[in-house]
């Protein structure tokens, strides 16, 4: 008997005109931005690729090792599963420095290949945003009349002279409905990856494969929620044109109005206090670290001379060529440091008896400074979090009181590009420093002659440690995506349980 | 006519889509008056802020000329609109000034003659916040009072077919015209009243708090977007009384107009603007940086070379010669680049006009004083300044009869102090005049858009079997 009403379902709502048009306009808008998204992907990558080749030779040019900012740069790949959900990830900077005074972070990045600011108005279309638009508009025109319809029709009364349970009929109702969405969803995904695999740049493999799973096992969830409002709404209301525009405007709430007013209503400056206190205490260490070694030069008998009483950026040795300054002050990201030096390409034998002693006070300006900058970590990563993390999370949060929102954000999750994903790579770049640091220490660079003198061996860069960015796991994918799909299961779930209890106690 | 108007009207005024309309807008245009009043008296007194201090900044320099002509005008910032709630176009992420200055560098020993920094740095790169679209009047009406437009249509005649009342309708002796344009009316009246509702809410709102002050001009503009406001939902009446004659059954007829609603005003203006963004892609920033210094290098060979043989004109010509020329080719760079990127944005803008909504939110921006075309008119105000600022310098040490007369060079100029009064002042306005010539084009689409449709739904009208 399920069979025969499922079967009936299915073909009723198969032969519709609305179901025909439903997957041509799906599969349009998912071709046509897969082919856009691919490109703009495509473009992005042969932008990385150019990008770590000039940085991997910029690199090997420098003989010395002090002056390296700017020059040791690692570079975000672009995530081939952006073209799902782009998420943060052509948003946020893709370029960033590694140097031993600061600790990189999401807000240093910057671009390789500035934005065009002109540009910004529009968003990208992704995938996911098509099945979010589209889909569940469909999901509540399948539903709006499934229950309200039959009714009006008299034919739910003939169908319950038979012998059936009323759950019966819900469950089958249900079936072949998501079945009938379940056609666009994968022929329209099928496309899509198949453009995807047929592009050269491209590679999948199989933990991708399995993230796309958990992308379209999502979908599913979100479709089916919205099929289950629509039913909802159908089982309340008595007539299908009551039914049809309470559905609409809940699609429109949920849909495009909800998002973008909380959104727009929590657009949250950060907030000036933290900013300036973090940024004054993390300024005030550095400056102290000045004091001290302005005291240590000036009164230093050999140094002190030698850097014009500790005023200097570098040390008049004979044979050096220029000294530099390199600093950061940024108070908008809490950045702020200063480091001094110079380039020798040859130094004098005059000078040579004061080198060791040059080298040994590198020793302990270099420790300094490490030492300064993990302390000032200590004031930056918070009041980071509670300026640029917590907004977005309070953001990010609200947006989940919407269906939409909690599947942005399990898909965001399963494709990596949400903002956990993109820490990730900074996770590693800051691993990485620490990485470079260490070897600096290990290998006595820091006291090192190739610190500042390019007479006696040049800087060997190829001995670094080199960087190497692997996307997470799959299952930490997984463990990101499934409270959000929980969330849109357990509705689901409680939503079935009221239409089912709404459509028992209805008369007919 | 206006009987079946107002037999429209009666049976939507009841409806549970007129209240639900009335609330959704109301609800809309409420939180964007209030978020408004808390944002831009901020925002004015930030701009206020930055423009005092800009203007102390250069009336400092009227100790002496030369300072005036090395040093430059400094930031010149852009003034932001008042009727922002309109449209918020991408004002967030657009550049606020543009800077004329030597940022304090020396070349080859000199200091440099200011030329114009088109600033790049957007603050969207430090965003980790999920991306939204602000709640303007452009999105509320682009979105929002479009849908509202097609749930109010789809049934004004495929309904009637299905009840069988049109038949009843047609059988007095009513043109069908008048039938069509009875409906149009009421449709429009009805879609109006909660809008306008909505609209004098949000106006009043903002017109009794002090903190903004809206002017003869503002509201003049206001006009104008409300007419702007009509002629789309026209338009989107137009479209759902044509699908819901052609297709002569409720279900389906609102399936089609969804359909084409979600393609047309949600994913084809964002999809369409980055494939024509990809048709003038401007050069990478890198390459950028390496020519600009190619240039620099090439325009300091050339001086060197002439400098060697200087023994025929006094130096301070040579080096004049040099700094001018220097800051002149700087700047056509600058220029060039930002040209590029105009035309970038100027192909992903054109391309979108297929749609409606594309067109509705560029006219938004353009008479809401916002976003792209407002950033031109911006940027020539400011190069329209810079001439002004140089020919001041020009003639103020043309006057001084004991000057060598070589800007840009400290002993080739007058001595004499400048008034700090005399400088001219950098002046960021609007013209109501220009908005309206660039919005033309947007205007006529707009119209012969409506016209086809009109004429689509009267066509299939009049040919409808019934």
């Amino acid at each position: 008997m399920l069979m025969t009403l499922i079967r009936r379902e299915l073909l009723d709502n198969l032969m519709t005109f609305r179901f025909a048009a439903a997957v041509f306009i799906t599969l349009l808008l998912v071709v046509a931005n897969t082919i856009v998204l691919l490109k703009d992907y495509e473009q992005r990558l042969t932008a990385y690729n150019t990008a770590t080749q000039e940085s991997h030779e910029k690199i090997r040019a420098e003989k010395i090792y002090s002056d390296y900012l700017g020059k040791l740069v690692v570079h975000r790949p672009p995530n081939p599963l952006s073209i799902f959900n782009l998420g943060l990830d052509k948003q946020v900077g893709n370029k960033i420095e590694v140097y031993h005074a600061f600790v990189p972070t999401i807000w240093d990045a910057e671009k390789h290949g500035a934005d065009n600011p002109f540009l910004n108005l529009f968003t990208s279309i992704d995938i996911v945003l098509v099945f979010q638009g589209v889909l569940s508009l469909l999901a509540l025109i399948f539903a709006y009349d499934a229950l309200a319809g039959e009714r009006e029709r008299g034919t739910l009364r003939l169908v319950l002279t038979h012998p059936i349970q009323r759950g019966y009929i819900l469950f089958a109702k249900y079936i072949s409905a998501m079945l009938c969405l379940l056609v666009p969803l994968s022929i329209s995904l099928l496309l899509s990856i198949i453009l995807l695999t047929t592009a050269t740049t491209v590679a999948l493999d199989t933990d991708d494969f399995l993230r796309i799973g958990g992308i379209v096992l999502t979908s599913l969830l979100y479709v089916s929620l919205f099929y289950l409002i629509g039913m909802c709404i159908s089982a309340m209301t008595r007539r299908t044109s009551t039914a049809l525009m309470l559905c609409m405007f809940v699609w429109g709430v949920l849909v495009l109005v909800y998002p973008n007013l909380i959104l727009t209503a929590v657009d949250i400056v950060p907030q000036p206090n933290t900013q300036i206190s973090a940024y004054n205490q993390i300024k005030q260490m550095w400056e102290e670290w000045d004091r001290k070694n302005k005291r240590l030069l000036r009164n230093d008998a050999v140094l002190g001379p030698l850097s014009q009483n500790g005023e200097g950026w570098g040390f008049r040795l004979k044979g050096g060529e220029y000294s530099f300054l390199r600093d950061e002050d940024k108070p908008s990201i809490l950045l702020y440091f200063h480091q001094t030096g110079f380039y020798a390409g040859k130094i004098k034998a005059e000078s040579e008896p004061h080198v060791p002693r040059v080298q040994d006070y590198y020793r302990f300006y270099n420790r300094e400074t490490v030492n300064t900058v993990e302390r000032a970590w200590l004031v930056r990563k918070p009041a980071l979090e509670a300026i640029y993390v917590q907004p977005a999370n309070l953001g990010q949060m609200l947006l989940k009181f919407s269906p939409t929102g909690l599947y942005d954000a399990a898909t965001e999750a399963w494709a990596g590009t949400d903002l956990e994903g993109i820490q990730d790579f900074f996770g590693t770049v800051q691993r990485y420093r620490r990485a470079v640091v260490d070897y600096f220490y290990d290998k006595k660079i820091f006291e090192s002659r190739q610190w500042f003198a390019a007479d006696e061996g040049t800087a060997d860069w190829e001995a670094l440690p080199q960087f190497a960015f692997h996307r997470s796991d799959t299952s930490i994918n997984a463990k990101r995506a499934l409270p959000d799909m929980l969330l849109l299961l357990i509705m689901n779930v409680i939503l079935f349980i009221v239409i089912m209890l709404i459509f028992i106690k209805s008369e007919v | 006519m206006w009987h079946i108007a107002k037999r429209e009207l009666y049976d939507n005024l009841n409806s549970l889509r007129f209240a639900l309309a009335t609330v959704l807008l109301l609800a809309l245009m409420l939180t964007n008056a209030v978020l408004y009043l808390r944002e831009h008296p901020k925002r004015i007194q930030a701009y206020h802020n930055a423009a005092a201090g800009a203007i102390e900044t250069l009336e400092s320099r009227s100790t002496s000329l030369y300072r005036l002509a090395t040093e430059g005008p400094g930031d010149l910032h852009k003034a932001p609109s008042p009727l922002r709630f309109c449209a918020e176009g991408d004002e967030a992420f657009l550049p606020t000034r543009v800077s004329g200055a030597n940022y304090g560098r020396r070349i080859a020993g000199m200091t440099p003659i200011w030329r114009m920094f088109y600033p790049q740095e957007t603050p969207n790169l430090r965003n980790i916040r999920p991306d939204f679209t602000t709640l303007d009047w452009a999105f509320i009406v682009g979105y929002v009072l479009s849908f509202i437009a097609l749930l109010f249509t789809f049934d004004a005649i495929s309904g009637e077919l299905e009840r069988g009342t049109l038949r009843l309708t047609l059988a007095n002796a009513i043109p069908r015209h008048i039938v069509l344009v009875g409906k149009f009316l009421g449709a429009f009246i009805s879609i109006n009243i909660p809008f306008a509702v909505a609209v004098l809410m949000n106006l009043l709102l903002i017109s009794t708090s002090d903190a903004v002050q809206l002017n003869a001009e503002a509201w003049g503009r206001l006009g104008i977007l409300y007419g702007i406001v009509i002629l789309y939902t026209c338009l989107f009446i137009a479209l759902g009384l044509l699908i819901s004659a052609a297709v002569r059954e409720s279900g389906v007829s609102l399936v089609v107009l969804l359909l084409i609603w979600v393609s047309f005003v949600v994913f084809m203006p964002n999809t369409l603007a980055s494939i024509g963004s990809r048709t003038s892609v401007p050069i990478a920033y890198e390459e950028f940086w390496v020519r600009r210094i190619q240039l620099a290098d090439a325009a300091r060979e050339a001086y060197t070379n002439k400098y060697g043989d200087s023994q025929t004109t006094p130096s301070v010509h040579v080096l004049g010669e040099y700094v001018t020329k220097e800051a002149e080719e700087h700047e056509r760079f600058n220029e060039a680049y930002l040209k590029q990127q105009i035309e970038q944005g100027k192909r992903a803008r054109a391309i979108t006009r297929i749609s409606p909504t594309a067109i509705v939110q560029r006219l938004f921006e353009s008479f809401a004083g916002t976003g792209f075309e407002r950033h031109l008119q911006f940027i020539e105000n400011v190069q329209r300044y810079a001439r002004q600022y140089r020919e001041f310098v020009i003639d103020t040490d043309r006057a001084d009869p004991a000057s060598l007369h070589v800007v840009g060079i400290q002993e080739g100029m007058s001595q004499k102090p400048v008034n700090p009064e005399a400088i001219p002042k950098f002046k960021d306005t609007r013209s109501l005049n220009r908005d309206f010539n660039t919005a033309s084009t947007d205007l006529l689409l707009l119209v012969l858009f409506l016209g086809v449709l009109v004429s689509g739904a009267y066509l299939v009208f009049v040919r409808l079997e019934i």
